[in-house]
Formats: C-alpha cells, structure tokens, sequence
C-alpha cells in the first residue's frame, strides 16, 4: 500500500493557531524557547526550522510518529547534540549548550525512556551519584530527598537497591535524580511506553504534582489518549519540523493523529473472523528451564499449551521479561525446551533445528531485528538471502547438480527479489546495494516482512512487529498481518502494545512468569483488564462486569488500529 | 533506482581504489621518515629495491616465497570472515607438514599417488589441529585465541619430541630431519630461468578459486558469512553456528595444513629442524592487507614477497636491517587504517544519501500538504 | 562488490603480465664485479654482539682485517629464517664478490654447500657444519671436549651439589654441549645431580632469547643449583645477569671467554670460566688461506688437541683446580677419557 493512496487533505484544527504557540492563559513565564532549530544527522530525518514554546509550570507535550525527530530535538535541549542552526532560550535567556551538565546547570533535567541507573546501588546512591557536591553523600543529602519525595509525592524508600525495584519505581528514581540536581524543567522521552495502565494514572498524578510546584514538564509521546488528558499544550512534530501548536480542549486525538501522520489514518478494520477450525500450530506443555546469573534454576516457560488456526491471530500479552521472547526462541528453535511438543500442519518440530522450521513454512519478524533480524552491514540484497539461503528464489541447487556438492546461490535471481520486495513493500531505499544500516527502523521492518511473506508462510511470529516504526510503517505492517490472517496464515503475534494487540488478535493471552495465565476476548477487552493480568493480578478468562464502551467502538481516539481506548483517561 | 544504482556504483569503484591508495601512499611517506631518521637516504633505499626486486631471479624468489604466504593467509581468512580468529595456523601447518613428511618418507608410491596422499594428510592433520580448538570453543566455551596459541606451543614441542634420532627422524649433520621423500613424491616445478618456479603455485590458485567460489556462491559460504556478521542474525536464520565454528576450524585448518607444502614437496623433501616457522603469522597480516579477497591476499603475498627480497639487498646496502621489518608493519597498519577511514566514509555517504533521499521525500510531501491546505 | 573483483582481477592480470615480460630479462645474479672485496660474513641469529659464538667469529675478521688488511661486509640472520633468505644472503655476498664467504652457525650448512656450486671461484666457510662441496670448508668443533672440562670444573666448586645446565635450542649440536658436560660433572663426583633444560625445542629464537634463559636461571637457581652452564649463544647472557644476583652460584659461559666481554662487564665477577670456541682462529685462518692463494677447504674439526676448543682461564675462579684440569684434559687429549657427543 502506498501512502499516496490514502492521502487525504490535513485538517488543521485551528489554522490560524498553528503557526503561534497556544494563549498561555496565566501569567507564568517561558520556560524554554527553541527557534528556528535545524540539526542535518545522518541517516535520519533532519530537524528543520523547529519552533516551540514551553510556558513555565505547564505539562506541555511534544507529539509525533517514531523517526520524527523528537528524541533528537530532546537531546538538543538537554545539550547531547549542538544544533546546526538555530537558537536556544530558557528562562527568556539565550544558551549555548555544549554537554547535558550545561543543561542541569541551567535547571533542565531529562528522564531517558531506557532508565540510566545502577542496579547494584541504592536509590540514595543512584540519586547522589555524580552529585556529591549538592548535598554530600550522607544525612544532608538523605534529608534532601526526603524533602523531595513528599513534596511530590514520589513515595521515594532511599535504602532499596535499584534492582529491587519495578519500573514504575525506576522511572520516579529518574526524576527523583532529576529534581535533586535542581531541575525547573523536566523532559520524559516516552515515560509511558513502559508503564501498564495503572501505573500511568500514577505517573500522571506526579506530573500534576511536579506542576502545580511550578516546575515545567516537557512530555514525548506517540500515545495521544495520554497527550490528552495530561498536557496543558501540544506541539506536533512531522517529518523533523514542527507543524501545529494545539490546546488539547480544542482537539481530537484523531485530528492530532491526521497532524502527525500528515494524512487521514487508514480505516478501522472490519472484525471479519477468518478463524477456521483447521490447526496449524500447536504447542503442547512446553517447559524450558534457564540458569540464570546467580546459578538459580527457573523455570522460564512452564506449561505453555496453545493452538493457534488457519487464519487465526493468537496475541500473547505481558510485561517484557516474562518468558514471551522465550517462547519465540522455542517455537523458532533457537532454544531447545525441555519438554513439549511443538507441531506445525501435523509435522511434529518439537526439535527440528531452526532451518528445517524455516523450511516448513514458519516466518520470523525477530523482536530485535538489528540483532537477530538482518546482517545491517551487508547490503540489501544479502539480507533478502538471509533466513531463506535454501529456497526459491535464492538457491540454484547443488553443484553440478551432484548430491553431497555444496548447494549454490542464485545472486542475480536474489537481486531481482530484492527489488521486487522494495517496490511491493514500500521500502524507502536509494538502492539494494545500500547496506542494511542505512535504513530507517520503519524501512528495515518493511523490508523483513516483505522478506518473509515472500516465502508464504504457514505460520508467522510477529514479536513487536511495529516497535520503533513510525506510523506510516506501522499501518503498512498491520496490513500485511490481516492481509496474511486473511489468506489462512496462523499468527503468533507479540506485542507490548496493547491496542495493536487488541487490534489485531483473534484471541488473547497473557504471559505473566512463564506461564499463560489468562485468556481474553479482544472484542469486549480493555488495556486496564489486559494490564492487571499482566502483573498477575487477574488470572483466568478476562471478563467485564460491564459491557466496556470499546466494544462499540466509537471514532477512534488514538492512532491506533481499531477500538483502541487510548491508554488511561 | 537504476540512476541511484550506477552512482553508488560510481562511489565503490572510487572508494575501492581511494583505500589502497591511500595506504600506499602513507606507507610511502611513513618508511621514508623511519629510512630517512637512520641518516640514510630513503629514495635511494626506493629505487634499489625496484631495481633488485623486477630482476628475474627476484620474481621467481618472490613468487615461490609468496605460495605459502599466500595459503597461510587464506586459512586466516577463513577464520576471520566469521569473525574467528585462528592464531593457530602457524602450530596447524607445522604439524601437518610434519606427519607429511613422515607419512610421505615411509610410502614409496608412484607419484600419483604419493603426492595426493602427503597432500591428504597435511590437509587432515592440519583440520584435526585447528578442529581441537573448535570443538573446545563450540563445547566447553573456550576462546579460540587461547587454545589456537596453546596448540601452537604444544605443536612445537610435539614435533621436537618425534623430531630425534630414535624415534621419527634421522640425524644430517647438526639437523634432525624425517627421511627424505622419495623423487617420486616431489612435485615439478615450472621451468624458468634461472631457478624454476614451484608447482605448488598451483595449489595456491586452486584454493584461491576455490576460496572465492565457496565464500561468495553457495549456502554454505553464506551461512559462514552471516555468522561473522552476525551470530544471533545467524543463529535465528537458521544456521547452526556452534557446527559452523567447527565446520569453518577444520577448513582453515585443512588449508593451512597446505601452508608447508610448497617447502616439503619442492624444497626441503623432508621435515627438519630448519623446516620454517611463523609463516601462520605472516599470514595473519597477509590477510589483514589483503581484506580477505582472494586476489587481495594475492598481490599482499606477494608485496610480502618482495619486501622480504629485497631487504636483505637494502641490508647489503648499509641500511639497517630493520627497516624492512619496520615497512611490513607501517604497510599493514596502514591499509587496516586506510580501510577503516575508507569505510567508515562509505557508510557514512551511503547514510547521507539514504537520508537526502528521504528527505527530499519528506520536503515533496510537506510541500504537496501545505499546498492542499491552501488549495 | 562485484565490479571490485573486476577491478582486482584486472590489476592481477596486468600485474601478472608485467611478471612474464620482464622475468625474461636480466637477472640479479648476471651483474656485478668480479673484483674480490674482501671477507663475506654472515652471521646466524642475535649477530655480531651476542657476546658468544657470534663475536668470537666476529673475532676472527676483526683479526684479519688488522692483520692481513681485508675489509669485511656482515649481515645478520633473522629469526624464523627460511633456506631461500639464507640462500638469497650468501648469494648476494658471492655475487658482489667477496671471498671467502663465510656462514657462521649450522643453519648456513645445507645453504652454503648449496649457493658454492654456483659460485666455484669463491671459496666458502661453514662454522659448525660439515663440507659438502668443494670449495667449502666445513669448521667443525668438539664442543663436548671442552663442555666436560667445565663440567669438572662445576663439579669442583658446587657446594649445593646441584648444578644445571640451559641449552638455547635442543638439536643435535648443542646436545653436544650437553652430553660433554654432564658426563665431567658426573665423572668427578657421581652424587651431584645435574639439571638440563632448552630455551626452545626447535625455535632458533632459543638463540637471541635472553629474558627466557632468565626465567630459567631464576628457576633454576631457586631450586639450589648453584653452578649454570648456559649454551645458548645471546640468550646466555640473561641467565649470567640472573647468576650474578645470587651470592656464591657461578655461571659457566660459551663459545667466547665471556668474562672478557664488555658487554657481560658487570656480571664478570659470577663466571667461573667459560667453554671456548676458537672459531675466532678457524675463521682468521680460512681467511689468510685465502689471501694466500691456497684456500683451505673440506672438513676441519677443532678439538682440545688442536687447542681448537679450550677453558677460558680470565678472573683467575678456577686456578685452585687448574691442575686437575690439566689433568683430565691430557687424558681426553689421550684417549683415555672418552666424552661422548650425544646426551
């Protein structure tokens, strides 16, 4: 599917706003203001002429597709890249900003999306790490965060290792770091993209907290139900530059989605069940134990039994870490299990090594692709061999046609594959001698899917399938998962995402240490019933005591495949 | 695409000559300054060796020197292209030319026969050496660099136990060496004037070939490759990469255990005391010089070559012996640098264009919104 | 990738091209004088200063030069050496016309006996290898004669009753050294155990090794050996340093009379004596016969009848037993003793 295709005219929900910041409605300040910021990088989408304003004790939140340019325009400000053009101002004053201790300096502090923190150290050693100067190291600096804890509310226990903690906690520990050092200006890069429901409406409880002190929250995400209900202003980024500033009570998510994707979003599915009774795989009692780093044995899958149909999407849900990666690696036979049966159209794999499963028609989108997906420094057309070195179109036979002669490659034949895949599958590439590398996330997730249902899979496993893809990517993707559901593939879909499991599943389960504790329904599910099974706080079949307003999906409210609630409200 | 393609094509043919050329150059100038601080005059020391080296006598000498050069390093090619470093070619090939000798001083077959089979057993001997190591990495966890450099130190002091007079060799003077090699068994040389060239070279063009043919046209050269590139990538695609480790061990150990063939069957006809030791090393900074490529290693064994020929003729002429050794080094350090200057330049154009492209596209789509806004 | 290939094949081939155009031309061999310049001399591994063997046939020209006016042209082998670099050395010394050229160290054997056929004008020298051709003199020592004085000697001044001995490299010429001096020790006093030991079985590094030889010294002497007969030509000099720290252990030295070297000055005080090699005279005399018109040529052993070999007497550590080796030596001179040549 081309984007042209579905490119529609953009409504701008108020034109005439688009291009000044929101009335700042109090008489607070400008915390930052960034104009005319323009940062040429690489390999990736340049930032150009960004301008925006954050006022002073606002939530403000900065919203755009992954590969927009957001993270990059965060670390501009945090002083981890100098900006090519451009100026910078806090507090009204003009910086230059040459390391992120320049931004501390100037009160601005930063929570990463992947935590920085010692796992063998304390909160109170984390907090005053690198800080020593602030507050000592002992009772002085221990008074100073319990100050900071209550005033917050951060619920902060300074003597508990770090690894101890959940990631809810993690996260607090950041901002903890963060307000220790004195930050007036806090930047969250995608803080809720690893919080289940419950523990976002606590996160949003301490951004509200953290405003109505006066400190500013400048807030990245691609959630926009969450956009919504947090910030006081929006700035939407497209494609490296700024295109709208909006008041959130003046939109919609679906108007803030169309800004971000620049076009009408595709339209929700229609929930066709293409569900046949015929099965394709079964996985019966799979049990892999694992030796972890302190020499305890767990069990890291313990009973898994599942069966997935012809045509069925099976989606497994589950905070990361709790044996889903496992089960891919078990049913791809990367690990070999204990105990189980695995069986694929009746042919018994449970112990096949990976390429005979290749063969018999498994396809792997990998959750990792950088590490278990592509070569990235060979070039494009190497990559189309990679996983299918034995099949059509990429293999010639043996030597001479001589059993036991080493099985030749078919290069031009691969090549002219290659370049099929890159014109079918939309992939944005100069050429298929470019190395794998130099594709954005979005194109190299293109190009392996496109790989894989060149092979006409019986069954795919598709692990964060849309992870670290901008949306235009995402939507393409999707549609190749539903056109393949429709063509009779069984698919093993795993997903952090709960709307794109929601969306696209037939039927749901949940992962919670090893085991599949709970079944659910994704027409009459929600997140928050997928979200406390998934910290094993519900087991069972998911059943609503109400009937959910999802399932009656009204216009979808988020960027997202279909009857998505948008997170918490 | 196709306008995209021929430009990129453009760039590599570029970039593939901006490499060596690159390093040549600093090689030049670096070993000029190293001559030149000995207080002798560098552009002397230049011209000799280009008057000595193109003599006949010199290219033969640098040819024949070159054939094991030349072996060595594709048996460490085949190593590194996935991302193994065997050490151990230098203990692998003495080992097996060793057991050669010996195998080949007791037989007294036709030569059609008794060459294939010293060949056989140097190959075999050389893959179980290098297998060692394999199978210790892929069982037991255990580095390849380690077990490579041990099994280097116990080949020497195996050889030098079955290398005395009761046991497999018989004493020639002050040498130890194991019977000769009937004349059956002694491979012809290529008749040139005025010493011959080896056969042996022959060997070393076929296991170029079929080095190039097995890396870069079949499965199995795929699969290794993709190892070197990436395990997990590997591992997840299907190939089985602990019997790679294994399976790639014993073909460079096979090769290398080729490395003293040049010497026993058109040489030596014996393994002695004086047999020659370190070419496995050579051939590691042969291999480096020559990036793997087959016809890269090739013109590097023989610069390799013709280094070492005419530094004996520059010590002849008052300059220190050392300088050639010196060259060698700034000439490896070089090209590796070279390359990686090179490479890291390629990718890093390749990225722009990836990116000007996308960009470009971006601008056209901004552009096509912002005119349907204002249409 | 692919165009690289043919770019790389390309140059190959002209390359190769350019090989067959000129390989038809002049070789290296066909020019140069004629005119004899003076001695050739090719040292083995650790060169002119390893303070042993070396040296002492470095001696031997220094000598000449003064005596009978010759200039000398050295190089020097380097390690892991192979028989074409040997060849390529001799040659290039042949060619430019110096004579005698004279290979210092069994490793020149096999290549000087071979480089002389082309060279039958010149006439060749080979320290410690036999003579296969005719314009070859093969120089030759009893190495054991002198090894098994010092081993008496060794036998005289332990008090530990433990004494060792380091060769450089385990072949058959420095076994000599070995079985010479264990079966003196042994001789002399049947309960002294003597401990051996090689730098390397069959690297020549063993030869210019001297931190190695100093590892095994310190091995050596902390199991209370206190006599070390080192002969490993520059390595010596490492396990000498080594001695030379532990107070009344004595170092024996090789080939040269190691306590007159300068380079060994601050250790001269730990060597009893050392095993001398006269290649020094060998080499002066193949020289002179030369000069003279009458060159010496096949094998020539040097042995204590023929003072070819002898016991360094500088410092003065081992006149207390001077007698008794005068003694022993008359008997090996006289058959009486036999010393044998293999461990």
């Amino acid at each position: 599917m081309h984007p042209a295709a579905t490119r529609e005219r953009v409504i701008k929900p108020s034109s005439e706003n688009s291009s000044r910041p929101p009335d700042p409605g109090s008489a607070s300040g400008v915390a930052v203001e960034l104009r005319g910021i323009t940062k040429r990088f690489p390999g990736v989408v340049a930032n150009r002429d960004i301008d925006f304003t954050v006022r002073q004790g606002t939530v403000h939140a900065l919203v755009g597709e992954n590969g927009a340019g957001k993270s990059t325009l965060m670390k501009i400000l945090y002083g981890m890249q100098r900006p090519d053009e451009g100026t910078i101002s806090i507090g009204g004053e003009q910086v230059t900003l040459h390391s992120p201790a320049d931004a501390i300096a100037r009160g601005i502090g930063m929570v990463h999306q992947h935590f920085k923190l010692a796992d063998n150290l304390t909160v109170l050693e984390n907090t005053v790490l690198g800080a020593e100067k602030l507050h000592g190291i002992g009772a002085r600096a221990r008074r100073r965060i319990g100050e900071l804890s209550d005033a917050y509310q951060l619920g902060i226990r300074p003597d508990l290792l770090v690894e101890e903690l959940g990631v809810a906690d993690r996260q607090r520990v950041e901002i903890l770091k963060a307000l220790y050092r004195g930050a007036r200006t806090l930047i969250l890069d995608e803080p809720t993209a690893v919080l289940v429901p419950q523990e976002v409406d606590a996160l949003f409880a301490n951004l509200r907290e953290l405003k109505a002190e006066g400190l500013t929250v400048l807030f990245i995400s691609h959630k926009l139900g969450e956009v919504l209900s947090v910030a006081d202003a929006i700035t939407v980024v497209r494609r490296g530059t700024t295109v709208a500033s909006v008041r959130p009570e003046e939109t919609t998510s679906q108007q803030l989605a169309e800004l971000m994707v620049g076009s009408e979003l595709p339209s929700a599915e229609t929930r066709d069940s293409t569900v046949t009774d015929v099965p394709m795989l079964t996985v019966d009692g799979l049990h892999l134990s694992a030796t972890d780093t302190d020499g305890v044995v767990r069990d890291v899958l313990d009973g898994i039994s599942f069966t997935i149909h012809k045509g069925e999407v099976l989606g497994v849900a589950g905070v990361e870490g709790n044996g889903q990666a496992e089960l891919v690696e078990a049913v791809m036979g990367m690990v070999d299990p204990d105990g189980g049966a695995v069986t694929l159209d009746g042919e018994d794999l449970s112990h096949a090594p990976t390429r005979r499963r290749r063969e018999s028609g498994i396809g792997y989108i990998p959750e990792d692709r950088h590490r278990h997906g592509l070569l990235l420094e060979a070039p494009l057309w190497e990559n189309r061999i990679l996983g299918h070195a034995t099949e059509e179109p990429n293999t010639r036979g043996r030597f001479l046609g001589v059993p036991g002669f080493p099985e030749l490659l078919a290069l031009r034949d691969a090549r002219t594959d290659t370049e099929r895949i890159v014109s079918d599958y939309d992939v944005r590439t100069p050429g298929i001698e470019v190395t794998a590398a130099s594709l954005s996330g979005g194109n190299q997730q293109k190009f392996i899917v496109g790989r894989e249902m060149s092979h006409h899979p019986k069954l795919l496993i598709a692990a964060h399938p849309t992870r670290g893809v901008d949306v235009g990517a995402q939507a393409q993707i999707w549609d190749q998962i539903r056109e393949a559901r429709r063509e009779g593939l069984a698919v093993l879909l795993i997903s952090a995402d709960l709307d794109e499991l929601i969306g696209l599943s037939d039927t749901l389960r949940v992962m919670y240490r090893g085991r599949l504790v709970a079944d659910a329904d994704p027409a009459t599910v929600t997140p928050e019933e997928l979200g406390s099974a998934m910290t094993g706080a519900a087991t069972g079949h998911l059943e609503s005591d109400e009937p959910p307003a999802s399932a009656e999906p009204p216009a979808s409210d988020d960027a997202r495949p279909e009857n998505g609630t948008g997170g918490a409200k | 695409m196709s306008r995209f393609r021929s430009k990129f094509d453009g760039y590599k043919l570029l970039l593939a000559l901006a490499a060596p050329a690159l390093a040549l150059i600093a090689a030049f100038l670096l070993s000029s300054l190293v001559i030149a601080a000995t207080g002798k005059d560098p552009l002397h020391a230049f011209a000799v060796m280009i008057d000595f080296g193109s003599k006949s006598d010199s290219q033969v000498w640098i040819i024949n020197k070159a054939i094991p050069y030349y072996l060595s390093a594709a048996a460490v090619a085949i190593g590194f292209r996935m991302n193994l470093f065997n050490i151990g070619v230098d203990g692998q090939y003495r080992v097996a030319a060793f057991f050669a000798a010996v195998v080949g001083g007791a037989l007294s077959l036709p030569g059609i026969l008794q060459i294939p089979v010293i060949i056989i057993v140097a190959m075999a001997v050389g893959a179980i050496w290098a297998g060692i190591a394999g199978v210790l990495k892929t069982t037991r966890g255990v580095s390849e660099v380690i077990t490579t450099i041990m099994l280097n130190s116990i080949a020497g002091s195996l050889i030098g136990y079955f290398l005395s007079e009761d046991r497999l060799a018989v004493k020639d003077g002050n040498l130890f060496h194991t019977p000769n090699i009937p004349a059956a068994g002694h491979f012809f040389t290529i008749p040139t004037d005025p010493k011959p060239i080896y056969g042996t070279v022959l060997i070393a063009v076929v296991i170029g070939l079929a080095y190039w043919f097995v890396l870069g046209r079949t499965r199995f050269g795929f699969d290794l490759r993709a190892v070197g590139r990436s395990e997990s990538a590997a591992s997840a695609s299907g190939v089985s990469v602990k019997r790679m480790v294994v399976t790639s061990m014993l073909l460079s150990g096979a090769v290398a255990g080729l490395v003293g063939m040049p010497t026993l069957l058109n040489e030596s006809y014996n393994y002695g005391t004086d047999f020659p030791a370190g070419v496995g090393f050579t051939g590691i900074a042969i291999a480096l010089l020559g990036r793997n490529h087959p016809i890269g290693m090739a013109l590097a064994a023989l610069l390799w070559g013709f280094l070492e020929r005419t530094g004996i003729q520059l010590e002849f002429e008052e300059y220190a012996q050392e300088v050639v050794g010196v060259m060698q080094g700034v000439i490896v350090l070089s090209v590796v640098i070279a390359y990686e200057i090179v490479r890291r330049y390629g990718l890093r154009m390749q990225q722009r264009k990836v990116g000007e492209e996308l960009s470009a596209r971006a601008r056209t789509d901004a552009n096509d919104d912002t005119a349907e806004v204002s249409a | 990738m692919r165009r690289v290939t043919k770019l790389a094949a390309a140059v190959t081939a002209t390359a190769a091209l350019a090989v067959t155009a000129t390989a038809c031309g002049e070789s290296s061999t066909e020019s140069g004088g004629k005119k004899n310049k003076g001695v050739g001399l090719a040292f083995d591994v650790g060169g002119r200063d390893d303070h042993s063997f070396n040296e002492a046939a470095a001696a031997g020209t220094d000598k000449a030069e003064k005596k009978l006016g010759v200039k000398t042209k050295e190089m020097t082998a380097g390690n892991n050496e192979t028989e074409a670099t040997r060849e390529q050395r001799l040659t290039s010394l042949a060619k430019a016309g110096y004579n005698p050229v004279i290979g210092v160290g069994f490793n020149y054997g096999k290549s000087i006996n071979k480089i002389a056929k082309d060279f039958p004008d010149t006439t060749f020298g080979v320290v410690d290898s036999g003579s296969a051709a005719k314009n070859v003199s093969g120089m030759t020592f009893a190495e054991h004669e002198a090894s098994y004085l010092v081993g008496v000697a060794a036998a005289k001044k332990t008090k530990s009753k433990k004494v060792s001995f380091i060769g450089g490299v385990d072949n058959a010429l420095i076994q000599k050294f070995e079985a010479g001096y264990v079966k003196g020790v042994k001789d002399t006093d049947p309960k002294i155990k003597v401990e051996t030991d090689y730098l390397y079985k069959e690297s020549d590094k063993g030869f210019n090794d001297p931190a190695r030889a100093k590892d095994m010294a310190k091995g050596m002497l902390s199991r209370g050996n206190d006599v070390i007969y080192s002969a490993a030509g520059q390595s010596g000099a490492g396990s000498i340093e080594e001695v030379s720290k532990v107070k009344g252990s004595w170092a024996i030295g090789v080939d040269s009379d190691q306590y007159r070297q300068k380079g060994l000055e601050k250790y001269r005080d730990a060597i009893l004596t050392s095993a001398v090699k006269n290649v020094d005279v060998a080499v002066y005399e193949l020289i002179k016969s030369v000069k003279d018109g009458k060159p010496l040529t096949g094998n020539q052993t040097f042995s204590l009848k023929e003072q070819g070999v002898s016991v360094s007497t500088s410092g003065g550590f081992i006149d207390d037993i001077q007698s008794d080796l005068d003694k022993v030596s008359k008997d090996i001179t006289a058959g009486k003793i036999k010393v044998p040549s293999k461990p």
